[in-house]
């Protein structure tokens, strides 16, 4: 074991050699001077990426602190939270800050810009519809429908060009850096009823496509494209990029707005109707006595432009002098992009940031001193407290009459938040939906800037919260001109009107809200994607609303709510009762409870809890095509796609989560009765279950077996059946491990020898007293006692507490006994200890968290499919999985399997193995200072731990369950392949219209391999488990559970050929190569040779294994025999490996591979010569 | 590496000192497996299972090959009185484990090597001169060798226990153990307090007066005990110097978290940690 230790990290030095040479050369530096000693430790970790334990000399520590530094270290301990983080949020502002030379070349351009602006020449006047002085190649960037409007239009040039926005503040960040650019439109442009259906937002269109056409000659841009303002189809902006080199650099938003004071604001109140239905519908004349409701967003997006001037003035007065203002909304704005907030319509954008810190700053919630750290704790925890969608805020200070109200506001929108001049709400687009989210968020974040075991600026700031990871179900709407009979549907013309005709933004409110309805508390949260449109060159049309592609929402389930199958309404006198058969329709029945009340109801059919997990697709699916006729076929749904991998065959067709549910039933029935035994000499004190079904983590878990003579040998004797050789191989029963801990007692030996004779003894009488008491079939052995109980078989394994204890006994020879651990030792501990324990706290956590179960097999199932089962424990994978329900920041504990999944092999690929310990806080048993010291004694020590290192409140130190897997390169190749995998499942899942054959992550490549064995499906027993289930297997010798046979001989436990094929392989040919086997069904064993032995190597008596001489040059010198080896292959396997070897081995030989590819696994080189 | 010329030599390649056998299981298979073999010769040799001039040492024996099948392979040469099969050369081991049909089972895996005892001492010679033209093989109608399904069945019936012969050995092995146990202390109890020919008592857990047990644990726990006695004694923030010491120290450990984190952070930078998207 330690041998086989010290191998793979002996292969892991190989790998790093460069690194550790120069470690050793740091450290005679050292030695050698001071200034050698400073170099080596900034050089270190730069070359070879691992962490080193930080060496201060006593004199450097304790030297007299100067004032600077005082300052320094107070300061950091004021205003923020620890020095890691100032630093790490220094160095993230640095990243994404913008240069001051690259300021000086966007300056430039800006120049530009302005004077360009100041020569486009002026245009004749027309009709706004006589678009014909346009030139062909640029059309106009506004969908003009309906087309005709009244009103005439001509160029002339800008009152005034002036940069607003985000870039004088300097509050703009990499990599999207826009400057804004409000171009004025003088007064003579404007007529008096420009306000009215769209007239003015036509002649700004008109404006900006002339100016563009005019710009279009220039040689000065690289790009000249048009794109919708917050991808509002009612603002298109000009985008000018400069050419060259820097055309990757800034972007220049050109925004057309009226001149001041042209327009009366009053007109744009609320409650003001500027959108006349009648030229909406197109119809002639106005219907008589029809009241023209108001406008709200058309107004809102009006008053918009006249402002954006003021806005800055303000902005920049709030900045002056407030360093941790530019600081604080960078950090926004990274923590809303990486939540995808801060893009698309109703999007929580920068700008609404900015507007947010100011607003705290005049309610005095945020001071000018404070650092950019605190400003962004200060703006989450408002977010967080604060529901905007309830009661709206304003930045307004007047309370002038004419103003509206925030209750006007309030009426008209579903999120407010006035700004400074009373008249515009700058949220009007977000929905409520996006708000909560925003919400959700802060107040996730807040618990997590609270934590103080987790590193929260890479939690909050670094990491991405895409869509398919972070919400338990998605589901996907495509195509989304199905919302276009929807608003019909929902009777949302007003609505409609309102938003221009954009279809998409009418419905999405009032679809989150049915939803929310439906899904009630069985969801946390419900969000939709911000819908977004692409910029477009100027010689196409813009882009129509059904271009945003697809609308994908997502929901967050409460594990408590989320699967139950009833939906309980109100009693049926009552007179809600008809709005709840209104909103459920057929559904919704009566039915009466057992508190004796009959009440209107829905439920959901469902047995199991793969089904269960399925409901809320029913629901969205029902409540979609009831009230917003949306058809079942533009909904794709993915929330369970994944689980048919582990979906079993047997009934009922769930996930297995019942099928362990019977197995824990069966176990506490036999523990019950082990401890109520009567007649053994020592009482049992504790019975521990240690198999993963026992803890839910089985991937296929045992189901009831009853075996048929007719396919058995039967030994009389010895009460037990055999399988046959040429009989299909017995169906596999996996023996259930269960640890019996004894009494302690002065009667127990203290010899090592002596107890396992005593254990012996009692499995002998715990088997007989078990068939004399309760009828079990028992089969007792030296180290275990089967027990064949409800078609299961368990496997007790009597346990003496004190037993490692003696087995670490060493006496020196001064006569001191020491304890020390030995292999066996170790080995006892880790089964009688370590797993029952492990058991145990994850049985609790799947009674908290329903998914880990369906997470940790699907990950289980996953690892088994690429061949690497046996390459990492599957006390690891458990372990690994519940560190996403543990500690899951910054996203929630997953309620599903698949966002679990996901997360999971998210998970393998990011996570820093080299530098940081996998920390899994089982029952919270562990407190802050045990994740320092954890950590601390991590870095000390790494070279001597596994590569994988987790740690858990009882093993802090030592990692047992990776101690010897997996290897340097097993996890190398497990990393590689879980990044290919979740690539490719995040496609299948991304695109709603694919054929979604998600089985691709869990189908391995086999061109990896030197040589393919295959299988004979006959001899293998789990042949039915496999990815791609065969058709049909063959007859394992098993009855139906209910057949009416007593079974009076011991069925086959345990006996999988594959499995004893691939130890013998291993005993035999580890020197050679590796052996790779889908544990669950696989029919192919993977060879992969190990090139070192391929070397030539001198003869020596004690390594001639299966080598052969050969003559290279003079010396004699070994090579594998590898022809016979190949041949072993087959004989070893004989009867499994499928007949005519010669076929079916196939010899890839190494210019074939590189045809294919690179290789994956690094450090491992294919062996390249000598395959006949 | 093996040169496909070569597998077709009737007489392989061995190295000084050694003859190559070419063996294989049936007929059927075409690549044969080599033993090397030859006299073994130990300076010192005490060990009576390996007669010197006897003795064949015999290398790279195939993982499937059991031991009568080598003593079948050998009675060609003469008879055979017994066979050994280790892991590695080198000499047996002398101080037996005790045998037992349920306890303790060692596997020998993969490749071994082979001592082979010939009754006539000439017979090492015969053995290696010999030079089959055609592999030996290793299975044969009389005694097949088994391997695959059929082996792993066999192996499963024979994990099966016997219960009556499982009890008959833990009883007699808890006897003896039992006696062993009563004569041991029974000779403590003879011993005790009786000094021995220096002079020396052996203090006992067992006398009337019990000494400290001799573990490493009870060495600590009396390690910590005065330790504990020590700071309850001590007096903090008593002198100024503490005071002075507290502080000190307190800057130590800020510039220490500092160093630690600033080196962090070069680490992160190297790894491009901080470009958010």
């Amino acid at each position: 074991m330690e041998a086989a230790r010290r191998a793979g990290r002996g292969e892991q030095v190989v790998s790093n050699a460069g690194g550790v040479v120069e470690a050793v050369e740091e450290e005679e530096n050292r030695d050698v001077s001071e200034k050698g000693r400073r170099q080596g430790r900034k050089r270190a970790p730069a070359l070879d990426g691992v962490l080193q334990p930080v060496k201060l000399s006593r004199a450097d520590l304790y030297k007299p602190p100067t004032n600077e530094e005082l300052s320094q270290l107070k300061e950091t301990e004021n205003l923020f939270h620890s020095s890691l983080l100032r630093l790490q949020i220094e160095e993230l502002l640095k990243e994404v800050r913008l240069k001051e030379k690259k300021k000086q070349r966007i300056d430039a351009f800006l120049h530009e810009i302005n004077t360009l602006l100041s020569t486009v020449p002026e245009t004749p006047e027309a009709d706004i519809t006589d678009q014909t002085w346009l030139p062909k190649h640029v059309r106009v960037p506004l969908l003009q429908v309906p087309f005709g409007v009244k009103g005439k239009f001509r160029f002339l040039p800008p009152a005034a060009v002036k940069v607003v926005g985000s870039y004088l503040l300097g509050t703009c960040i990499k990599p999207d850096i826009n400057v804004d650019v409000a171009v004025m439109m003088p007064r003579e442009i404007f007529q008096d009823k420009d306000h009215l259906n769209q007239r003015y937002h036509r002649k700004r269109a008109l404006y900006l496509a002339h100016i563009a056409q005019h710009l279009s000659k220039k040689q000065l841009f690289g790009s000249i494209k048009f794109a919708y303002a917050d991808s509002n189809h009612l603002k298109p902006v000009l985008l000018l990029r400069p050419q060259g080199k820097d055309e990757k650099l800034v972007t220049v938003r050109l925004y057309a707005c009226p001149a001041s004071g042209f327009f009366k604001p009053s007109r744009f109140h609320p409650s003001k109707n500027n959108v006349r239905l009648a030229w909406f519908l197109e119809q002639a004349a106005p219907g008589e006595g029809a009241t023209e409701l108001p406008t709200p967003h058309y107004n809102n997006s009006f008053l918009c432009d006249t402002v954006l001037e003021s806005h800055l003035l303000f902005l920049s007065g709030v900045a002056a002098d407030f360093p941790g203002m530019r600081d604080g909304v960078a950090l926004l704005k990274v923590w809303l992009h990486q939540r995808e907030l801060d893009k698309g319509l109703g999007g929580f954008s920068g700008f609404v940031a900015s507007m947010l810190v100011a607003y705290l700053l005049t309610k005095h919630k945020i001071s000018r001193m404070m650092s950019g750290y605190q400003v962004l704790r200060n703006v989450l925890q408002f977010l967080a407290t604060t529901d905007l969608s309830v009661a709206g805020i304003s930045l307004s200070k007047g309370a002038d009459g004419s103003l509206p109200t925030l209750a006007d506001f309030q009426q008209a929108f579903e999120v407010v938040f006035v700004d400074p001049s009373g008249l515009v709400n700058l949220c009007a687009d977000m929905t409520a939906s996006t708000y909560k989210q925003v919400q959700f968020e802060a107040k996730h974040s807040m618990d997590v800037l609270d934590d103080k075991t987790v590193d929260g600026f890479q939690l909050l700031l670094m990491t991405t919260k895409p869509l398919l990871r972070t919400f338990d179900h998605v589901f996907y709407l495509k195509p989304v001109s199905k919302l276009q009979g929807a608003c019909k549907k929902m009777q949302l013309l007003n609505e409609l009107m309102d938003r221009g005709g954009n279809y998409v933004a009418t419905a999405l409110p009032f679809m989150t809200s049915l939803l929310a309805r439906g899904l009630g508390e069985r969801v946390l949260l419900l969000t939709h994607s911000l819908p977004q449109t692409q910029e477009w060159p100027i010689d196409a049309d813009p882009p129509k609303h059904k271009d945003i592609g697809h609308l994908s929402f997502g929901l967050l389930f409460a594990p408590e709510f989320a699967a139950s199958v009833l939906e309980r309404g109100p009693e049926a006198d009552q007179p809600e009762a008809a709005d709840f058969r209104q909103f459920w329709g057929e559904k919704s029945e009566l039915r009466r409870f057992q508190d004796g009340a009959i009440c209107e109801a829905v439920v959901w059919q469902a047995s199991t809890l793969a089904q269960k997990r399925l409901i809320p697709e029913h629901i969205v699916r029902h409540l979609l095509q009831l009230h917003a006729g949306i058809p079942e076929s533009s909904i794709c749904y993915t929330g369970a796609v994944l689980e048919s991998v582990i979906k079993t065959r047997r009934e009922p067709a769930g996930t297995g989560e019942e099928a362990m549910v019977g197995v824990i039933r069966s176990y506490d029935d036999l523990s019950r009765k082990l401890w109520k035994l009567e007649g053994l000499l020592l009482t049992v004190t504790a019975v521990q279950g240690t198999h993963p079904a026992l803890r839910y983590t089985d991937v296929f878990p045992p189901a009831p077996m009853k075996p048929d003579y007719a396919y058995h040998e039967r030994n009389k004797e010895k009460d037990s059946l055999l399988p046959l050789a040429d009989k299909p191989c017995p169906a596999y029963i996996p023996p259930m491990k269960v640890i019996c801990h004894m009494e302690g007692s002065g009667q127990w030996p203290q010899d090592k020898e002596a107890i396992k004779r005593i254990k012996a003894a009692f499995h002998l009488q715990l088997a007989e007293l078990l068939s004399q008491q309760h009828h079990f079939l028992c089969r007792p052995t030296a180290s275990h006692t089967d027990v064949y109980k409800d078609g299961y078989v368990f496997r007790l394994q009597v346990a003496y507490h004190r037993e490692p204890q003696i087995l670490k006994e060493v006496v020196t020879p001064e006569g001191m006994l020491k304890y020390r651990d030995t292999e066996e030792s170790q080995q006892l501990e880790l089964e009688t200890l370590h797993l029952p324990y492990l058991t145990s706290c994850l049985h609790g956590l799947q009674q908290q968290h329903p998914a880990f179960s369906g997470t940790c097999r699907l990950a289980k199932r996953w690892i088994s499919a690429q061949m690497l089962s046996d390459g990492l424990s599957e006390e690891c994978v458990d372990l690994l999985v519940a560190s996403l329900f543990l500690h899951a920041a910054p996203f929630t504990p997953p309620s599903s399997p698949q966002v679990g999944f996901l997360r999971f092999l998210h998970l393998l690929t990011t996570f820093d193995w080299k530098n940081a310990p996998l920390i899994v806080n089982l029952n919270s048993e562990l407190k802050d200072a045990d994740y320092t010291e954890i950590k601390n004694e991590f870095v000390a020590s790494r070279a001597d731990l596994p590569v994988m290192f987790i740690s858990t409140p009882r093993d802090q130190r030592s990692s047992v369950w990776t101690k010897e897997r997996p290897s340097a390169q097993i996890l190398q190749r497990l990393l590689v392949l879980a990044q290919a995998s979740l690539r490719a499942l995040e496609e299948q899942l991304l695109n709603p219209l694919g054929s979604q054959d998600v089985k691709v992550a869990f189908r391995p490549p086999l061109d990896f391999y030197d040589v393919l064995i295959h299988l004979n499906p006959k001899q293998i027993p789990r042949h039915l488990e496999g990815v791609d289930r065969p058709a049909k297997s063959f007859i394992r010798g098993m009855l139906k559970s209910d057949a009416p046979v007593k079974t009076l001989s011991f069925p086959v436990v345990d006996y999988d050929p594959v499995q004893c094929y691939l130890q013998e392989l291993r005993e035999a040919f580890d020197d050679f190569a590796l052996f790779f086997y889908d544990k669950y069904g696989g029919v192919v064993i993977g060879v992969l040779w190990k090139p070192s032995s391929f070397e030539p190597q001198p003869f020596k008596v004690s390594n001639m294994k299966g080598r052969m001489m050969a003559a290279r040059g003079n010396a004699p010198v070994t090579v594998p025999n590898v022809e016979a080896i190949l041949e072993d292959f087959e004989v070893l396997g004989e009867g499994l490996v499928r007949a005519g070897l010669r076929l079916q081995i196939e010899l890839l030989r190494l210019d074939e591979k590189h045809k294919r590819g690179p290789t994956l696994l690094v450090g491992m080189r294919s062996y390249s010569s000598g395959n006949p | 590496m093996a040169a496909p010329a070569e597998k077709h030599v009737t007489v392989a390649a061995a190295p000084p000192g050694y003859t190559a056998v070419p063996v294989r299981l049936r007929a059927r298979q075409r690549a044969p497996h080599y033993l090397y073999v030859k006299e073994h010769r130990v300076q010192c040799s005490a060990d009576p299972a390996r007669p010197p001039g006897r003795t064949l040492l015999v290398l790279n024996v195939p993982p499937y090959c059991p031991q009568e099948c080598l003593s079948r392979l050998f009675s060609r040469c003469g008879a055979v009185q017994s066979v050994q099969v280790c892991e590695k050369p080198g000499p047996g081991e002398s101080a037996e484990v005790l045998e037992s049909k349920f306890f303790n089972l060692r596997r020998i895996l993969g490749f071994r090597v082979a001592y082979v005892v010939f009754k006539n001492p000439s017979r090492v010679q015969a053995a290696i001169s010999l030079s089959p033209h055609e592999p030996l093989l290793m299975s044969s109608e009389s005694c097949p060798v088994k391997t695959g399904i059929l082996k792993w069945i066999s192996c499963y019936a024979a994990s099966l226990v016997n219960p009556e012969e499982l009890k008959a050995e833990v009883d007699t092995f808890m006897q003896a153990y039992d006696q062993k146990v009563a004569e041991e202390e029974a000779k403590a109890v003879e011993e005790e307090g009786v000094p021995d020919e220096e002079g020396w008592v052996k203090v006992t857990r067992k006398g009337r007066r019990p000494g400290l047990p001799r573990t490493e644990a009870a060495n600590l726990r009396a390690l910590e005990r005065e330790k504990r006695k020590k700071a309850r004694k001590e007096l903090l923030n008593f002198y100024a110097w503490q005071h002075r010491e507290t502080k000190r120290e307190h800057i130590a450990q800020l510039r220490k978290k500092f160093e630690e984190d600033k080196q962090r952070i070069a680490l992160m930078q190297a790894q491009r940690k901080f470009r958010p998207y």
